[in-house]
């Protein structure tokens, strides 16, 4: 019994899931559901299908290279069954998997450092640019305190009150 | 059904006629023998156009389910044409082959074919 991996969007096909198609020069497609086979027969290449592992790997957004994938290589010599490796294996398993999933985490992380200051950073100009919506224009001129602080380096406490006047309005 | 033939006996495609050892059934699958009538030959071998023989299908389009739960689908419908005994005509056979072959004793085509 073997898991394979599906073709197109490379999850695992468990024993007795999915079809395989068979092509004329004997290339073997396995696929883990009908979705994916219904791709395949309309030609669509997996690494443009967003949802696929091909897509993400092509564009970046899960790893690509890493150790912890050398143990899930295809080997095509069969191993002597010998207890106390079946055993080392079976324990190791899921610490591999637990390893590979925070290393997964650190990428997404490192992939999505610097979103939060760029959030702010389009959430201040568009506070600056669309303050009319909020107060009208003749209001701030009487009250400038209403505006967004300025980059001046001020004291700690003065800028304090400053930030504290523009989140109550 | 159209046919083609897998082997080099010298016949391209067959048109299916019958199913042997059946009584009314529409359908083959992998592994049943089939009456045939070849409609398309290469020329100057020994089988000719519009000769009935037998052939045993070894590839189809339609899904081949096995009792493990694996599913397979060829791309296309074949067969090997085969003499009253079973063994094939022709020397080489060309396309992949299903095990279920070799469960029913064609060990001939089973041996000859590459995948």
């Amino acid at each position: 019994m073997r898991l394979e991996k599906c073709w197109f969007c490379s999850s695992t096909v468990y024993p007795g899931h999915g079809i395989q198609f068979v092509r004329n020069d004997a290339k073997i497609f396995r696929f883990c559901r009908s979705k994916c086979h219904k791709n395949f027969k309309m030609k669509r290449n997996p690494r443009k299908v967003k949802w696929t592992k091909a897509y993400r790997r092509v564009h970046g957004k899960d790893m690509t290279q890493d150790s912890s994938f050398e143990f899930e290589r295809k080997r095509n010599r069969p191993e002597r069954y010998d207890r106390n490796l079946a055993e080392n294996v079976l324990k190791a398993i899921p610490k591999i998997d637990k390893i590979r999933v925070t290393r997964d985490e650190r990428h997404h992380k490192n992939r999505m450092k610097g979103k939060k200051e760029k959030l702010q950073k389009e959430a201040a100009k568009e506070l600056e640019q669309g303050i009319s919506l909020v107060k009208a224009p003749s209001a701030l001129r009487k009250d400038p305190s209403l505006t967004l602080p300025q980059k001046i380096k001020v004291s700690v406490s003065q800028r304090q009150s400053e930030d504290n006047n523009a989140m109550e309005e | 059904t159209h046919l083609n033939v897998a082997d080099n006996s010298g016949a391209r495609q067959l048109m299916c006629i019958r199913i042997i050892g059946a009584g009314n059934r529409r359908y083959a699958s992998i592994g049943d023998i089939v009456v045939a009538v070849i409609k398309e030959a290469v020329p100057n071998m020994s089988l000719e156009r519009s000769e009935v023989i037998r052939a045993v299908i070894i590839r189809t389009r339609k899904e081949l389910k096995r009792s493990n739960g694996m599913i397979i689908q060829y791309d296309d419908n074949a067969a090997v044409v085969i003499d009253q005994e079973g063994n094939p005509k022709g020397t080489r056979i060309f396309g992949a082959i299903a095990q279920e072959l070799r469960q029913l004793n064609f060990t001939k085509i089973v041996s000859l074919a590459p995948e």
